[in-house]
C-alpha cells in the first residue's frame, strides 16, 4: 500500500503534471486499495493460511489436505464437479450458439421473442428451475413422463431429472444466456465481407458459417464455456435439490459436510484450494483466447453487416429457439405457478385445487418470510451500491492510468469473477466470521461478501463506460480549476449515469438470487430469500416453495422493468 | 381409518382454534409472570428448531407471540443436523445468536452438556408433562419439548392397504426395490436416530440392505411425504406421523402404517444455551414449550401433544397403544455420527 503511494509521490515530484496526486484524493486511492484488500485479497489469503493450520492450536500441518483428499468419496466429489461443469458448459454451448447466430446474423423471425427468453432464463434463479424440473421430469410423477406414458403406454420414463445428465441439463438451461451474450456480441462485430469472400469461393451458407463465422467467434464460445464451467462447479442449490436424490456428491455439497459439527473450516479450505488451481489454469487459457478475440474485432470492424437469408431454414432455427424457450422458461414456470396456487400440487390443475393460501401463509403468517424478502432487497441494494462505487473508482484509476500498478487494482477487482462463489464464502467465513471482527450473523458480512463476489460485473461495465468518455471533457473542468474528485462528480459521473445504473441493476439481480455464498454466511436474522427457499424445499411443501419463488420472481421482474425503463431494453444482456 | 372427512376437519379446526385461544389466555403462574416481565426488557428470543415442521414451528412462534405481547419469537427452522451445524458455526465464530435449541437428535444435548454450553433451568410447567417426558435430564440442563412418532406411510392409490409393508423388516424385501423414499441422517436428526435404531434391531448390514432397494434419498423426514404426494414413490420410510397426516388432510391419498416392531419415537429435548443473548426470554420460552400453549398450538397441525391435559391430534393412534422404540440419548450421541458416516459411504451422498 504505502509503497505504491511513495512511488506516486516520487513520480509526482519529478513530473509536474502528476503533482495533483498530492491532493487529499491520494487518501482515497489508498482507501480504495484497502477496500479491495479487505474484499478480495484477505479472505483468500486467510483461507490459504488456515488450510495449513491445525484447528484450535494453529500449528502448521498438512493434515487438512490429507483429510480433505484422503477418502474416495471426497475425490469422487471433485471428479463429479469437474465432469458436471464440463457437461453443463457443453450443453449450454449447443443450446446457445445457434440462437446467437440466428439473432445476430440471419433473418430468423421472432428475434424479440428470443431476446426475451434469454433474459428470462437469465433472471430465473437456477434452484427455482431445478424445482420446476423436479416437478416436470421426476421419473414417475413428472408431468412429461406422465404424458409420455399415457400417450405411448410405455412403462419406462422418457426423461429422469435425477441423473447426472439430467442435472447437467437443468443447470445448462439457466446458464446458456452467458454463452449467448458472449457469442452474439462477438458475431455482431464480424462484417459480412468475410462471409462474402467465402461465398465467392463457392461456400454455401452452412459451409460459411461452419468454416468462417464460427471459427471467428471461437474464443467467445470458449470464454462462455469457461465461465459456465466455473459457475457450475460453485453451484450449491441444484446439486442439493437434484444431486442428493440422484446420489451424486459434488464439491459444494461436500464442503457443506465439512461444516457439520465440529465445523472444520480448515479442512474445507484445504478441499477448496485445488479449485483455485483449476481456475488459475482456466484464466491462463482465457488469456490466450482474449488475445485472439482482440484480433477478431480489429479486422472485423467497420465493414458492412447484412443478414444471411435462410429461406425455410429460418423456421427451423426459430423452432429451436422456441424449444429452448419451452424447456428453460415456459414449462418450469408453468409448473411452479400451478404449484404455487395449488392446495396439493400432486392433484394437478383443477378449480377446487386452487388457493391463495400459500401466498397468504408466506406474507402474513410466516415469521421469517417477510424479513427474508426485506433482507434480500436491502442486502442486494447495498452490495450493488458498494460494488458500483468501488468499481467506478478503480476503473477510473485503471483506465486513466493515474497510479503505477493500476493494473494490479484492476486484477483484484476482476479476481472474484473466476473464484467459485462458494470458495469466496468460505474465505469470508474464515476471515471475518470469528474474532476479532465476529461478523457472523451480521448483515455486514453478507453485504461485503455479495459486493466482493459481484464486483467484477460492476467493474466490467464501469471500465467500458469510462473508456467511452474522452478525458478532454474532464480536463476542461480541471483547467477551469476543478479538483479531480469534483470533476468526476460534475462531469464524468453524469455522463456515466446510465451505464452505472445498468451495472447496479445487474448486480442487484444476481445478488438477490445468490445462494452458494449466502448459505455459509447467513445467521438467524440475516436469512435471504434464496436461503429460506432452500430451507423450505425439504419441508414437504412445494406449494409454499413455489409461491415464495413466485414472490422472488415478481421482485426481480419489477427491478428488470425499472431497468428497461431507465436504461434501455437490453441492459442486462449488453456486453460492453 | 386415518383419513378424516371435510366436515370433521372443519369442526375440529373450529374447536382447536377455540381451545388454543383459551390456552393463550390462560393465567400465568408466578414464575412465568416474573420471567415475562424480565423478558419484555429483552424483547425477543431466537429459537433454532429442527423438531417441528415449518408449519408447526411457525404456529408455535405465533402462539408464543400472542401469549406474551412485547416478546417476539424468531423462528429459525431447519432440519436438526443443520440447526446443530448453525449452532456449531456460531460457536466457531465466537458469536452468540441462539437462545433456545431444539433438535430431534437427543445426542446433541449430551454433547452440549458435556461441553458446558447449556444453562441449568427447570420450567415449572415441566411437572405437567406426560410422565415419560417429565425428567429428560436429572441435572435439568435440558427438558423434553417434542415427541415425534416416525413410522411408514404409503400412497393408497399406488399400493393398496393389503399389499403395503407391515413391519420395518418388510421394507427390506426386494419387491420394494425402487419404491421407497427416505430422508438423510446427515440432515435430519430423526432419520439419524431411526437409522441407528434399525441397525441395532435389524442387524449391522441394515443400511446395505436398504441401499439394495434403491430408496429415493431426500434430506428431511418430510421429503418422502412429498414423494408420496407426487406419486414419485409409493412408500415413505421413517416419515413423521404429523407431516403425513397434515398432507393427507390437504387431500393427498396417504395412510400411516404402524410397523409391528413399534414406531421410532423421537423424544427430544430443548435447552437454553449458556451464552444465550436473551436468557430470561429463553426461560420464558421453555415455560411456554413445556406448558399447554405449545401443545395446543401444534396439535392442530397433527403433532403429538406432550401434555396429558391437551388431547392428542386427531387421526394418530394414542401413544398408550403403541410400542415406542428409541436409542438412549447417550447411544444417540455416539451412534448417530457413526451411522451417518456409514450411510454416506454406502449411499455415496
Amino acid at each position: 500500500m504505502s509503497a505504491s503511494t511513495d512511488t506516486a509521490t516520487l513520480a509526482g515530484s519529478q513530473r509536474p503534471s502528476r503533482l495533483r496526486l498530492l491532493e487529499p484524493i491520494t487518501i482515497l486511492w489508498v482507501a480504495l486499495i484497502a477496500a479491495l484488500l479487505v474484499l478480495v485479497a484477505l479472505p483468500l489469503l486467510k483461507m490459504f493460511v488456515i488450510s495449513f493450520e491445525e484447528q484450535d492450536t494453529g500449528v502448521f500441518t498438512i493434515q487438512n489436505y490429507l483429510t480433505a483428499y484422503g477418502r474416495q468419496r471426497y475425490l469422487d466429489a471433485v471428479r463429479n464437479s469437474l465432469l458436471l461443469g464440463t457437461l453443463s458448459a457443453a450443453i449450454s454451448v449447443v443450446l446457445a450458439v445457434p440462437m446467437a447466430w440466428a439473432v445476430s446474423r440471419t433473418d430468423m423471425p421472432g428475434k424479440g421473442f428470443t431476446w426475451a427468453i434469454v433474459l428470462a432464463a437469465f433472471i430465473m434463479p437456477p434452484y427455482l428451475g431445478a424445482i420446476g424440473w423436479v416437478l416436470l421430469a421426476g421419473p414417475n410423477s413428472g408431468w412429461i413422463n406422465v404424458v409420455w406414458r399415457s400417450l405411448t403406454g410405455a412403462t419406462d420414463p422418457l426423461v429422469n431429472v435425477y441423473t447426472f445428465t439430467g442435472m447437467a441439463f437443468v443447470i445448462a438451461l439457466h446458464s446458456f444466456p452467458l454463452v449467448f451474450i458472449f457469442v452474439k456480441s462477438a458475431l455482431d462485430l464480424i462484417s459480412s465481407e468475410m462471409e462474402d469472400a467465402a461465398n465467392i469461393l463457392g461456400g454455401g451458407t452452412w459451409v460459411t458459417m461452419r468454416k468462417v463465422t464460427l471459427p471467428l467467434v471461437w474464443p467467445s464460445i470458449l470464454g462462455g464455456f469457461i465461465l459456465i464451467f466455473l459457475e457450475t462447479i460453485a453451484l450449491f442449490g441444484t446439486p442439493a435439490i437434484i444431486g442428493i436424490p440422484a446420489r451424486i456428491n459434488v464439491v459444494t455439497t461436500q464442503l457443506w459436510q465439512f461444516f457439520e459439527d465440529p465445523v472444520r473450516v480448515e479442512v474445507a479450505s484445504a478441499f477448496a484450494m485445488p479449485l483455485l488451481l483449476v481456475t488459475i489454469g482456466l484464466i491462463a487459457v482465457q488469456k490466450l483466447l482474449l488475445a485472439r478475440k482482440g484480433f477478431v474485432s480489429q479486422t472485423g470492424k467497420g465493414g458492412e453487416r447484412r443478414q444471411v437469408k435462410l429461406g425455410p431454414w429460418r423456421w427451423v432455427l426459430f423452432g429451436w429457439c422456441v424449444l429452448v424457450a419451452l424447456l428453460s422458461v415456459v414449462k418450469p414456470l408453468m409448473v411452479l405457478l400451478q404449484a404455487s396456487f395449488a392446495k396439493a400440487w400432486g392433484r394437478g390443475f383443477s378449480f377446487d385445487n386452487l388457493t391463495l393460501r400459500n401466498y397468504q401463509f408466506l406474507l402474513f403468517e410466516h415469521d421469517m418470510a417477510p424479513q427474508a424478502v426485506w433482507n434480500t432487497v436491502w442486502f442486494s441494494a447495498t452490495s450493488a451500491t458498494i460494488a458500483v462505487v468501488l468499481a467506478l473508482l478503480v476503473a477510473y484509476i485503471v483506465v486513466r492510468r493515474l497510479i503505477r500498478f493500476a493494473d494490479a487494482l484492476g486484477f483484484l477487482a476482476m479476481a472474484p469473477f473466476v473464484i467459485p462463489g462458494i470458495v469466496m464464502a468460505i474465505g469470508f467465513y474464515a476471515a471475518y466470521a470469528g474474532p476479532p471482527l465476529s461478523l457472523y450473523g451480521s448483515a455486514l458480512l453478507i453485504i461485503l461478501a455479495f459486493a466482493s463476489r459481484f464486483l467484477p460485473i460492476a467493474y466490467a461495465s464501469s471500465q467500458a463506460a469510462i473508456r467511452a468518455v474522452h478525458p478532454e471533457m474532464e480536463e476542461a473542468a480541471r483547467i477551469l480549476g476543478s479538483g479531480r474528485l469534483h470533476a468526476i462528480r460534475k462531469v464524468t459521473a453524469p455522463l456515466l449515469k446510465t451505464s452505472l445504473l445498468g451495472g447496479w441493476l445487474v448486480v442487484f439481480i444476481v445478488a438477490s438470487r445468490e445462494l452458494s455464498a449466502a448459505i455459509f454466511l447467513v445467521g438467524p436474522r440475516t436469512r435471504t430469500m434464496s436461503v429460506l427457499l432452500y430451507d423450505l424445499t425439504e419441508q414437504g411443501n412445494f406449494e409454499v416453495v413455489s409461491a415464495f419463488g413466485g414472490i422472488l420472481l415478481v421482485i426481480t421482474m419489477a427491478i428488470v422493468g425499472i431497468g428497461m425503463k431507465l436504461v434501455g431494453r437490453d441492459f442486462m444482456l449488453r456486453r460492453e | 381409518m386415518f383419513l378424516i372427512n371435510r366436515r370433521e376437519m372443519l369442526a375440529l379446526a373450529a374447536w382447536s382454534v377455540a381451545a388454543s385461544r383459551a390456552w393463550a389466555d390462560a393465567p400465568m403462574h408466578a414464575q412465568e409472570r416474573e420471567l415475562y416481565e424480565a423478558a419484555k426488557r429483552e424483547g425477543e428470543i431466537t429459537w433454532y428448531s429442527g423438531q417441528y415442521n415449518a408449519d408447526s414451528a411457525e404456529a408455535a412462534g405465533r402462539a408464543f407471540n400472542a401469549r406474551y405481547p412485547g416478546v417476539r419469537c424468531n423462528v429459525v427452522r431447519s432440519t436438526s443436523q443443520v440447526a446443530f451445524q448453525r449452532l456449531s458455526q456460531d460457536q466457531r465464530a465466537g458469536v452468540a445468536q441462539c437462545d433456545v435449541f431444539s433438535s430431534t437428535n437427543g445426542g446433541h444435548y449430551i454433547q452440549l452438556k458435556r461441553q458446558n454450553r447449556l444453562t441449568q433451568f427447570r420450567p415449572v410447567n415441566a411437572d405437567g408433562l406426560l410422565p415419560i417426558l417429565r425428567i429428560a435430564d436429572p441435572d435439568n440442563y435440558f427438558q423434553s419439548s417434542f415427541l415425534g412418532v416416525f413410522l411408514i406411510g404409503h400412497n393408497t392409490t399406488m399400493v393398496s392397504e393389503a399389499d403395503a409393508p407391515r413391519s420395518w423388516a418388510d421394507i427390506l424385501d426386494p419387491k420394494w426395490r425402487n419404491k421407497l423414499a427416505v430422508g438423510h441422517p446427515g440432515f435430519s436428526g430423526a432419520i439419524g436416530v431411526w437409522a441407528l435404531q434399525m441397525r441395532t434391531m435389524l442387524g449391522p448390514d441394515f443400511l446395505r440392505r436398504l441401499e439394495a432397494n434403491k430408496p429415493q434419498v431426500g434430506r428431511s423426514s418430510i421429503d418422502p411425504v412429498t414423494m408420496m404426494n407426487a406419486g414419485e414413490r409409493p412408500i415413505g420410510v421413517a416419515v413423521s406421523a404429523n407431516s403425513t397426516l397434515l398432507a393427507a388432510s390437504r387431500g393427498n391419498p396417504l395412510r400411516l402404517i404402524y410397523p409391528s416392531e413399534g414406531v421410532v419415537a423421537a423424544i427430544s429435548p430443548s435447552a437454553i444455551l449458556a451464552n444465550a443473548p436473551h436468557p430470561n426470554a429463553a426461560k420464558l420460552f421453555m415455560e411456554f414449550q413445556t406448558g399447554p400453549g405449545l401443545s395446543a398450538a401444534v396439535r392442530e397441525i397433527f403433532n403429538e401433544s406432550i401434555r396429558p391435559d391437551v388431547p392428542p391430534p386427531v387421526g394418530s393412534r394414542p401413544l398408550s397403544e403403541t410400542t415406542m422404540l428409541a436409542p438412549s440419548l447417550e447411544e444417540a450421541e455416539r451412534g448417530v455420527p457413526e451411522v451417518r458416516e456409514q450411510w454416506r459411504d454406502i449411499f455415496g451422498i
